[in-house]
């Protein structure tokens, strides 16, 4: 799923700070899963900026609505009828969302209330950490299912650093090696050989290197 | 004698660590060369080491190069990608510097710019595969080269980690080798004993081990580096020599050189002499190495 975080409320007041009329609006999918923008996230924000406008005196209404998905056309036509009353909606859906919507509701500003971190996975209530940077070419099958693009500081193909100290990256005792994690799957695989054989240099053309990327499935287009 | 053919023929050799300057002024580091010059077999130029900003390996050299001195062009995989790497390679090629150590450089974290991105488009291993590409005329798109740079390919390596990841660093260095390394630079021996396990290790007909020997310049950066730095230890006594020494730094040149000795002794190809901004004391160091 998309790993996102709720911004700081000093960040989200600065941002809605001018509003009238705000509409916070949640999405239901994966930063409902990492508790950042889904309907609970929504009403606790909304009233916190209640709370905060109303202190200070200022008059702001703040609605609340949580959609299915915010990055896609069916959901977001839901909301066409009544955007036109808010004079700024806040979107708690990622990085993704906040895009679609301002695609769609060209003329009202949609402003994000998460930041929009990394592609990950639950490891714990309330700690997730990342797995994948959708670099556009998985080699996974070469690296015992540990990726050694997003769990490596370097992204290193062939290899750890000499920075690896007891299965811990250099960079931060907390992150485990990314490469003493792959080497210590494939002794268990007993696929060893495969750490053995140098890994081709990485054709990065499929990440971000070429621009935007698109996937087209023509057999699947209308 | 060039430094390839002093490491082929046995001979010890010695190199110097010459950091560029965090800015345009290269009179000292000009200066502190001179006073090396034909005393040491070349000088290796770090490529920003720590991620601390400096003038390039490249440009340190293109100015020692031109003051006469060999050099030894440090090239890592963390700032640049595929194409900047081939290029500076080229021009380095073509200034005549034909020492290359290739390294994945230190994580920009530690720098003094964290807030760079990294690129690390090619790893170590992928960057000796360009170096052997361009070697044989062309570049790492399969493009022909209009003439085709020559290389002495070294590499750098890890010597104190611990059990199991030594034996990592052992077959990254054995595919290094693969690759067309001849040499290897490894991080500061303090301890020769502990060192000489190491060396056990590597079929040094296959390649030259160079370790490097570091300056300390108080018992306070002994101590810290006995500490923090993960698999080095100082030993003990070289920490209180420096304590109960009435001239501190001629103690720490005094440790340096006796290292480096030691090192010779022991059948190294040779050492490197880092001295960390006190480059003007290398050839104290020199002297009391009794070399050259």
């Amino acid at each position: 799923m998309i790993v996102a975080k709720q911004k700081p409320i000093e960040e989200i007041i600065e941002e809605v700070k001018d509003s009238k009329k705000l509409l916070i609006l949640g999405c239901n999918e994966c930063v409902t899963v990492c508790e950042a923008g889904g309907k609970k996230e929504v009403a606790v924000l909304a009233s916190a900026l209640r709370m905060y406008f109303m202190n200070k005196g200022q008059e702001i209404t703040i609605d609340e609505h949580t959609l299915e998905r915010q990055c896609d056309h069916e959901y977001l036509e839901e909301i066409r009828g009544n955007i036109d009353q808010y004079d700024a909606v806040l979107s708690l859906a990622c990085g993704v969302g906040v895009q679609f919507m301002a695609e769609k509701y060209f003329n009202i500003p949609i402003l994000p209330g998460v930041d929009t971190c990394f592609m990950g996975a639950t490891e714990e209530r309330g700690v997730w950490s990342e797995r994948c940077q959708g670099c556009g070419k998985c080699v996974l099958a070469k690296t015992g299912g540990i990726c050694p693009v997003s769990r490596c500081a370097k992204r290193l193909f062939n290899g750890p650093c000499g920075g690896s100290t007891k299965g811990h990256c250099e960079i931060n005792k907390d992150v485990v090696c990314g490469w003493q994690l792959i080497i210590d799957r494939l002794k268990e695989l007993g696929k060893l050989d495969d750490y053995e054989t140098l890994a081709p240099i990485k054709d990065w053309s499929t990440e971000r290197a070429g621009g935007p990327r698109k996937v087209v499935r023509e057999d699947l287009q209308a | 004698m060039p430094l390839q053919k002093k490491i082929k023929s046995g001979d010890f050799v010695v190199l110097g660590e010459f950091e560029p300057p965090k800015g345009v002024d290269f009179a000292p580091f000009l200066k502190n060369a001179n006073q090396v010059k034909g005393r040491v077999d070349a000088l290796v130029v770090p490529e920003m080491g720590n991620a601390v900003l400096k003038a390039s390996s490249l440009g340190g050299c293109a100015m020692l190069q031109e003051a006469g001195v060999e050099t030894v062009f440090q090239v890592c995989c963390r700032d640049r990608n595929r194409l900047a790497l081939q290029a500076d390679l080229l021009s380095a090629s073509a200034l005549g510097i034909r020492n290359v150590v290739v390294t994945a450089g230190e994580d920009i974290r530690f720098g003094d710019h964290p807030q760079a991105r990294a690129v690390n488009d090619l790893d170590v291993i992928g960057l000796l595969e360009t170096l052997q590409k361009l070697q044989g005329g062309k570049d790492l798109a399969g493009i022909e080269l209009k003439g085709s740079p020559t290389y002495f390919m070294g590499s750098t390596i890890d010597t104190s980690t611990p059990g199991g990841l030594l034996e990592i660093e052992l077959d990254s260095l054995k595919k290094k080798i693969d690759l067309g390394v001849e040499y290897i630079i490894t991080n500061p021996v303090f301890d020769t004993r502990r060192f000489q396990q190491f060396v056990k290790r590597v079929d040094t007909t296959q390649v030259a081990i160079i370790p490097t020997v570091l300056l300390l310049k108080s018992a306070g950066m002994a101590r810290y580096i006995d500490r923090n730095i993960k698999g080095t230890s100082i030993p003990s006594e070289i920490i209180t020599g420096i304590q109960k020494a009435p001239d501190k730094v001629q103690e720490c040149i005094a440790i340096a050189a006796r290292i480096t000795a030691q090192l010779k002794e022991m059948g190294m190809a040779g050492v490197l002499i880092s001295t960390v901004g006190w480059e003007d004391r290398l050839p104290q160091i020199l002297d009391e190495a009794k070399l050259s």
